[in-house]
């Protein structure tokens, strides 16, 4: 006859193993790790997006036009260029055509235009446009995403005569955060 | 003599074996941190979007010169020397905003057949991290 005298005992010990698991699987998965790396993400995402904004300004519609960017720069239209790159960051209600605002202005941005003085062989820099709300307010650190534009000529004022009146490329330099 | 009571022995190696997966959990988990945290910033700080731009805006104007040159005269002078102007923008606007060292050499005739001709030209990008060396090669028919 088997002995059945230990068969609480066993039944007891496996209860206990299972109890362990269930509690680690509990405290495993109730924790979150935040990793610091994890802030690099959205900073990765806003840069590419900028990029991705202002390589599609820069791209003309036809081979050997001029592409919108060029044209925002000789006529230093910041307007124009306010509505085209947050329009390209996925805020819908600044198109051109825009009806109403649907999307919070979270993203702000500053740019720059860099050009390249040919007498004295140095950078210099004129502030182009700024996003709308225009405070200088975040709690997330800004990334900056650049574009070489071709430029036909010296842009319009300003900054006017500042800038050399030749065929030359300049660097589009946006400033980008959420805030 | 006394016989070993070897009750409950399945138990005891079955929670060694769970103790010893947990402790293994924890390591995985305490190296989590560090290498999101290398892995995040070798993403961010290759300059992927520089150089796609580079490439770009020197391969556009390169095809422009490229398509100017006559077996005479070569290139057109106004585009060669535009293109030297060109040139001499990206490196220092490069130098100033990005701290990167470019590089684009003329393009040069390196194949002629009847009917086409190979223009071969490199580009160079170094930030001091990333350093990125293209030949680029251009066939044009004549």
């Amino acid at each position: 006859m088997v002995d059945d005298a230990a068969q609480l005992y066993t039944i007891e010990g496996v209860a206990a193993g299972v109890i362990m698991l269930f509690t680690a699987f509990v405290v495993l998965s109730t924790t979150t790790i935040y990793a610091p790396g994890d802030t690099h993400l959205s900073e990765m995402q806003l840069e590419q997006m900028a990029y991705d904004a202002l390589a599609m300004m820069d791209t003309p519609d036809s081979y050997g036009a001029e592409s919108d960017l060029t044209h925002y720069i000789m006529t230093n239209n910041a307007t124009y260029f306010n509505a085209g790159f947050l329009k390209y960051m996925g805020h819908s209600g600044y198109g051109l055509e825009a009806a109403a605002e649907m999307f919070p202005d979270e993203i702000q941005y500053s740019a720059t235009v860099y050009y390249r003085d040919s007498g004295s062989g140095t950078v210099e820099s004129y502030p182009f446009a700024q996003s709308a709300r225009g405070e200088i307010l975040g709690h997330e650190p800004a990334v900056t995403a650049t574009q070489l534009v071709y430029i036909p000529g010296r842009p319009g004022s300003p900054p006017g005569n500042v800038v050399d009146n030749r065929q030359q490329i300049v660097l589009m330099e946006v400033l980008v955060w959420r805030g | 003599m006394a016989r070993m009571n070897e009750d409950g022995q399945w138990i005891v190696l079955m929670g060694f074996i769970v103790s010893a997966g947990i402790f293994f959990l924890a390591l995985i988990i305490s190296q989590s941190t560090l290498v999101g945290q290398t892995t995040a910033e070798a993403v961010i700080e290759f300059p992927k979007t520089e150089i796609q731009d580079l490439k770009t805006e020197v391969s556009y104007q390169t095809t422009v010169l490229i398509n100017s040159y006559d077996e005479l005269t070569g290139f057109d002078p106004n585009l060669l020397s535009y293109y030297n102007n060109y040139i001499a923008d990206i490196k220092a606007l490069t130098m100033a905003r990005q701290n990167a060292v470019v590089d684009v050499t003329l393009p040069a005739e390196i194949y002629s057949t009847t009917y086409d001709r190979t223009w071969l030209h490199r580009i160079h990008y170094n930030n001091g991290i990333t350093d990125y060396n293209q030949n680029e090669t251009v066939t044009v028919l004549k």
